[in-house]
This record gives structure tokens, C-alpha cells and sequence, in this order.
């Protein structure tokens, strides 16, 4: 039986989008399938020039509706009234956690998925990070290491366009960059301060997805920092600006949108999946779709849920889990404020424009060896800025003279947010909810979730560094917490189809083949088998890049 | 903690006698409940007009006409109403009883119940009509309590921080606040990392990282 498609992709996110991209540029027949609506580049970002006061509730958003509709998804800095046509309606779309766990899960069902309003930051993992499973027996070793990536990383940052500045960090392996956006006076001085000061550790700028040159149609960044509202610019990586259009480019693509993706079909004879059975959510209409090999690119968890939901006599815990180990080892970041300080210097001193990126600290602890009482590490984003109106909301007065005083600029203050890597663990599991289902009968998602004492160890060294690097630099440290938020609240959510050499002991092999069915492909963020601590996204690329072309080249040799 | 709370409503109870009794004889309990009332459970969004009037003078004592149009020219007012309505941060929550002067306030006191209560506590009797200057005092001395050092008595913030928040957020997003006492620039087009500040500098309302994080 000849099958439909050649490659179905599930998802049109981050990874999926690079998923339909290299397929289809490599003359593969694609059907990408997202259960969201289309969101078109451009003519879709409805309210990215709208003015606050052009917002029926100025861009704060009806509390109200946020309330009963959004209750989870409103807790997201990036969620405004401007943005929140990018996040999914909890009410319809509910998940369950385990009693006495809390999990933000945040998610975006629409074309494009959360690449519309992903923080950009851009990071390759280091030999540190894929060899930390190996070096303290958490979690299941990478099958790969950096070397094997490193091509890959390359692949993708030549394509999405980062910005940022080669260090030299042995952490944060460098990569291929458009020129940095330049630090502010605050950031430069406390730069020097701390580098001087802790030779081991460097402030840079963030590296993100967000251009400084023109690039294959896409402009350059106007410093607007409005991202999450999308783009018409197409001046930062989404599915929308990029993969997308290069993928509709080849003319071998095929694109559906409302259509959920109820399980992925699996014959026992071959032992090979033969497509998906899907839900068209507008129409109430099920149907199937065929292809040679099936991409999983659905968001770490949603991957994770329809491996769970797609049992078979073959299968009875869900496909591809003979190891038992489907669901367990996920992670997210610990992270939480590590400090934030108030400084009286440059005061005659201010920017012009919205840089949309921070700063980083790369991760300097437990590198060649061990310090303190915690595994692994922790790295450090944020930046400096002049507070604006918002200070009035703080401040004493009323009348002409508060309004007078809140007429300039306010203070300096730098923040730094730190983000811990959260071990591999068992016990934090993905399982199908035994009673409660959704709205179309199926079995909802239970997120059992918490982080350790090793994240909480690490937060603290990370509060009392920040504090002191602020403090070295002049600041009046004002707030300094050392308690991680939920899980989830990195967003950074990931795991649960682990990658690893050996198939009782992991899910996924070293080219993201599930290990029980080898023409399906896990290349999200399911695939993590460690977090290290930084921001996941380009690694989700890289190793979807590398995935497609491991999958054509086992077609064309006939081996899946 | 049980006696704790009992003492603190005795001491505000007392405290709210002595109030009484400096404003004069002709104010009682009563009276004061009675106009605290004839606001509460008005069914949102509309405000009672005496509510909108209380709104309309507080909204342009916080922020009055200068050079640029004040809070009340701005149309601030129907915002405060708005967000009130849809219990914008926290502020559809009933105001606790403990919270008023005397530590004894109506069921399901809204934040303008609570405020015309203090305000006419303040005033002798009727804020609204008070002479302007009474007003603007009174005012300051109800800001000045919420924001006094070491957190205001009873731990909760005063309702009047999140009414303020209200009237600070709906001025500075408004079109005069935001780009005519502030300044607005949708598009800046490039980024500049080091720029002196100007002898008239104003801030900026479209930089949004520092309105988060600010």
C-alpha cells in the first residue's frame, strides 16, 4: 500500500517547523499538521501596532475573562491583552497535576506555535551538559556529544540569523553570529566590575533569534520589543518568518491546521507506524493520514501525550514504551529572581529603543571541579534599564508634584534572574489521567512535577552570587529569592522520550528514532535527556535538523 | 493570633471614636454608613453617580492638568471603572472590614465604598463638598498612610495602593499620558546603549521591558 505523504510532521512549532523545512528541501512529500488555526505572517499579528489606549483594557487584559478563561497561561510575563490570541484557553484545553503539585504549563495552539512568542535566547549545550548524566549517574547518558551537534547548530543559526557575540566560554560553546547588540552603560560597567573581580566568569549579550542584518526577506530588528505580538518584519525566528516559507518554497509541503492528532497508527506486522488518525476540531470529522515516517513535534509534553494515548495490543502503555520509561525524567529549569539592585550611578545616562534581548551569565560553577554542595549548575540572564511609569504605582504622592516627579526617567536598576538545571528524575512523570478526559473523550495529561533539593541548593548559591556580583558593581541589592517558581515556569518544559544509546534504559536513540518503531521521530523537546541551563530552543533545532537528514538518508537506503 | 486581631479592632475601634469626636457631633456612625452603603453592590460596570463624582475629583487630585492633560481630561475615570469592574489587580475583591477607620465596614464594601468613607472621615462629613484645599489634604494624608515606611497597619496594603495603581496605569497608557506627558515611539528603529539624559528628559511608556520590570 503506497502511503499518502512521504514525512508527516506533528506540530508547526519551533522543532516542527525545521521538521517540514529540511524534509520537504530534501524532496520529501510533507504533511504538517497543527491543531491551532493559521496564523499568517503579517496580515495575523492583529494587534502588533496597536497603541495601549487603541486596547479595550489598555493593554492589561480583561481580569475578568483572564479569571475563568486563561488561569494558568495569564500567570506568563509575556501574556498581556496585546499577546494573549498566542496562548491557549486553559478552560478548553485542560491538564492535571498531581495532588499537591503545581505545573505552568504554557502553551500556544495556532500555526507557529510558541515560536510566536518564544524568548529568542539562543544557546548551544557544551561537552559539560551531555556528559553530566554520564559523570553523576542521573538520568540516561546522550548518545551524542557536542561534536556530533556542533554541525547542526551551525545549519540552524546560518538559517534563523542569531545575534550575539563569540566569548570564548568553554560553558557556552560559541556559534555563528550576527553582530551583538551592545550593551547598555550599566551592563558594560558592571561587566567590567565583575569580570575584573571573578576572572571565571563573564557578562555578555544574549544571544537571540533576533536579526541585526537583513536577511532572505526578512528585515533587520526595529527595537520595538514587542515580539510575542508577532513580527511583520519577520526580524526574529518564528515558523512563521522562516521555516515556513521555506518549506511552502520547495512545493512539496502540505499544511492543515484544526486538526488534532488523536494517536499515531502503528502495525504490528511491520512493526512500523503507518500514519496518524486525527480530529478535525472545527468539523467534528476523523480521518487518517499515511506516510513512511512520522515526525513528533507536537511540544515536549503534547509528544509525550500522544505516545501515551497511542496504545495497541502491541503496545498497551503507549507506543514505543517497551523500557517503561515513556513520561518519566521530565525537567524544566528552576529558576526564580536571584537578585535585583538599585543603582545612584549614571543617572545622566539612558538608552534610546527596545533592545529585545538581556544579558547572560554562562553557567561558572561545577565546571573542571566541584564546588559547593549541588551538581551541576546554574547561569544567569537579565540586563539594566531605567524603571519608567510603573514606579508610580510604588511611589508616595499625589498631585502636580508626583506627576512632576514621574515625569522622567526613573532610577537604574539590573536584574538577574537565574535559571538551575533541573535533574533527570524518575518519580517527575507524564501518565494519561485515569479519570478525567477533555471535551473529545480523551484521557487529559497528568504532570507529576517537583523540583529537587539540588535545584534548590543551586538557586541559593545563585541568589547569594548575584547579590554579591550586583553589589561589587555599586547596586543596593533590593530583592534576592532563592525558591524556585512551579515547574514549568522556565518554560522550559522537556523529557520524557530520552534519548540514550540503550533501548531499556531510554526511548529515543541517538537520531531520535523512537527505539521500539524506527520511522518514528522524536525531535522536540521530549527527546531531552538532561536540561544543562540554558534556554532549550536551539538545541530542539539542531537536533530536529539532524534527525530529518538521519531520516533521509535511512529511506533512501531503505532501512525504515 | 486571635488576640492579636481582637486588639488591633479595639485599638481601631477607639482610634475611629477619637476620629468621631474631632469631627464634630454632627457626624455619627450612622450617617457615615448610610453614604458608604448607598454605593456598595451597585452592579457593575456603571458606577452610581456620586461613585463616578468621587472617582472623577480623586482621579484629578492624583494627577491634575499641567502642561498635559491630567488623569480626569485623559479619561482615566472610565478606566478606573472599567478595571474595577473586571477586578483588575484584585481590585474586585470586597474590602475587608478591618481595613476601615474604626474596623467595622459594611459586607462587601467596594474600594470606592471604602475610599468615600475615609475621604468623608477625613473632611468632616462630605468630602466632594469639602473646599478644595481640605480635599487635597485629605487626600495626601490617606496616601501618605498607605505608602508609610514598615507597611501599612494589619499588613495588607491599603485599598488606596491599588486604587492608585488603577489611576497611575489607566493615565500612563491613556494617549495624552502615554505620548504627551510621556513619550511614545512605537517604532524606534534602531538601538542606541548610551544617550545623556536631557534637562527635560521624559520617560518612556513604550519601553515595555521597563514597565514590566521597572
Amino acid at each position: 500500500m503506497s502511503a499518502e505523504f512521504d514525512a508527516i510532521v506533528v506540530g508547526s512549532g519551533i522543532s516542527g517547523g525545521w521538521a517540514a523545512k529540511e524534509l520537504s528541501e530534501k524532496g520529501l512529500k510533507v504533511l504538517m499538521i497543527e491543531r491551532g488555526r493559521m496564523i499568517e505572517h503579517g496580515s495575523g499579528y492583529v494587534t502588533e501596532t496597536l497603541a495601549p489606549w487603541e486596547m479595550p483594557f489598555r493593554g492589561e487584559g480583561d481580569a475578568a475573562l483572564y479569571a475563568r478563561d486563561f488561569a494558568v497561561q495569564s500567570k506568563n510575563r509575556h501574556f498581556t491583552e496585546f499577546t494573549q490570541n498566542h496562548f491557549v484557553n486553559d478552560r478548553d484545553n485542560p491538564y492535571s497535576v498531581a495532588e499537591g503539585t503545581e505545573f505552568n504549563w504554557w502553551r500556544g495552539y495556532q500555526v507557529g506555535g510558541r515560536s510566536l512568542t518564544w524568548g529568542r535566547q539562543s544557546y548551544r549545550m557544551s561537552d559539560y551538559d551531555f556528559g553530566a548524566n554520564k559523570k553523576d549517574g542521573h538520568g540516561s547518558d546522550w548518545p551524542i556529544r557536542y561534536a556530533d551537534l556542533a554541525p547542526w547548530y551551525d545549519h540552524v543559526e546560518r538559517f534563523i540569523g542569531v545575534s550575539g557575540q563569540a566569548e570564548g566560554v568553554a560553558s557556552l560553546p560559541d556559534g555563528i553570529y550576527q553582530p551583538p547588540m551592545a550593551l547598555n552603560v550599566l551592563e558594560r560597567y558592571a561587566k567590567g566590575i565583575i569580570e575584573q573581580r571573578w576572572p571565571d566568569r563573564r557578562l555578555t549579550i544574549g544571544r537571540t533569534a533576533n536579526l541585526t542584518q537583513e536577511k532572505e526577506g526578512r528585515s533587520a530588528c526595529q527595537y520595538r520589543s514587542i515580539c510575542a505580538r508577532g513580527c511583520s518584519y519577520g526580524a526574529y525566528f518564528s515558523t512563521q518568518s522562516s521555516t515556513l516559507p521555506a518549506a511552502r518554497k520547495t512545493g512539496n509541503l502540505t499544511l492543515i491546521t484544526d486538526t488534532v492528532v488523536e494517536r499515531v497508527d502503528y502495525d504490528a506486522a511491520t512493526r512500523r507506524a503507518t500514519g496518524v488518525s486525527v480530529l478535525n476540531v472545527k468539523t467534528g470529522e476523523r480521518r487518517r493520514h499515511t506516510a513512511r515516517i512520522v515526525f513528533l513535534n507536537a511540544g515536549a509534553f503534547n509528544t509525550n501525550h500522544l505516545l501515551l494515548r497511542s496504545r495497541s495490543d502491541a503496545f498497551p502503555t503507549g507506543l514505543g514504551n517497551s523500557s517503561g520509561l515513556l513520561g518519566t525524567h521530565i525537567m524544566d529549569h528552576a529558576t526564580t529572581v536571584g537578585a535585583v539592585a538599585l543603582f545612584d550611578r549614571f543617572q545622566d545616562r539612558t538608552t534610546f529603543g527596545n533592545r529585545p534581548t538581556g544579558i547572560v551569565i554562562p553557567r561558572f560553577r561545577n565546571l573542571d571541579r566541584q564546588e559547593g554542595d549541588f551538581l551541576r549548575g546554574y547561569s544567569f540572564q537579565g540586563g539594566a534599564l531605567r524603571s519608567t511609569w510603573t514606579r508610580a504605582k510604588r511611589e508616595a504622592g499625589v498631585g502636580a508634584d508626583f506627576k512632576a516627579a514621574m515625569r522622567g526617567p526613573g532610577g537604574w536598576r539590573m536584574v538577574l534572574v537565574s535559571f538551575a538545571e533541573s535533574l533527570p528524575r524518575p518519580t517527575n512523570r507524564l501518565t494519561l489521567d485515569p479519570i478525567k478526559t477533555d471535551a473529545t473523550g480523551a484521557p487529559l495529561l497528568k504532570i507529576d512535577f517537583s523540583h529537587g533539593e539540588n535545584e534548590r541548593k543551586a538557586l541559593a548559591d545563585a541568589g547569594r552570587e548575584a547579590s554579591a556580583m550586583l553589589s561589587a558593581a555599586g547596586g543596593k541589592v533590593v530583592l534576592s529569592l532563592d525558591r524556585p517558581g512551579a515547574g514549568g515556569s522556565a518554560i522550559h518544559e522537556m523529557g520524557g522520550a530520552m534519548m540514550g544509546d540503550n533501548p531499556r534504559t531510554s526511548v529515543t536513540n541517538r537520531w531520535n528514532q523512537l527505539h521500539d518503531v524506527p520511522n518514528v521521530f522524536v525531535s522536540d523537546g521530549a527527546a531531552m535527556a538532561s536540561s544543562a541551563c540554558q534556554n532549550p530552543s536551539l538545541t530542539y533545532m539542531a537536533l530536529t535538523a539532524r534527525a530529518c537528514d538521519a531520516a533521509a538518508r535511512l529511506l533512501r537506503e531503505a532501512k525504515i | 493570633m486571635d488576640h492579636g486581631n481582637r486588639d488591633g479592632r479595639g485599638a481601631g475601634r477607639r482610634q475611629f471614636l477619637m476620629v468621631l469626636a474631632a469631627a464634630g457631633a454632627a457626624l455619627t456612625p450612622a450617617a457615615l454608613w448610610a453614604q458608604a452603603r448607598s454605593g456598595a453592590g451597585a452592579a457593575p460596570p456603571g458606577l452610581m453617580p456620586s461613585q463616578r463624582a468621587l472617582l472623577d475629583r480623586v482621579c484629578d487630585l492624583t494627577i491634575p492638568d499641567s502642561d498635559t492633560p491630567g488623569a480626569l481630561a485623559a479619561g482615566v475615570p472610565a478606566f478606573v471603572a472599567l478595571a474595577l469592574a473586571h477586578g483588575l489587580d484584585g481590585a474586585g475583591a470586597p474590602v475587608p472590614a478591618t481595613r476601615f477607620t474604626g474596623g467595622a465596614g459594611p459586607d462587601g464594601a467596594t474600594v470606592l465604598d471604602w475610599l468615600r468613607f475615609e475621604l468623608d472621615l477625613k473632611t468632616g462629613g462630605a468630602f466632594l463638598t469639602a473646599a478644595p484645599a481640605a480635599q487635597v489634604q485629605a487626600l495626601a494624608a490617606l496616601d501618605g498612610a498607605a505608602y508609610a515606611p514598615g507597611g501599612p497597619p494589619g499588613g495588607d496594603p491599603s485599598p488606596w495602593r491599588v486604587l492608585k495603581g488603577l489611576i497611575v496605569t489607566g493615565y500612563y497608557t491613556s494617549e495624552a499620558g502615554a505620548s504627551r506627558e510621556l513619550q511614545y515611539e512605537l517604532v524606534p528603529g534602531h538601538w542606541d546603549a548610551d544617550v545623556p539624559v536631557g534637562p527635560h528628559a521624559r520617560a518612556w511608556s513604550s519601553d515595555w521591558t521597563a514597565v514590566d520590570f521597572g
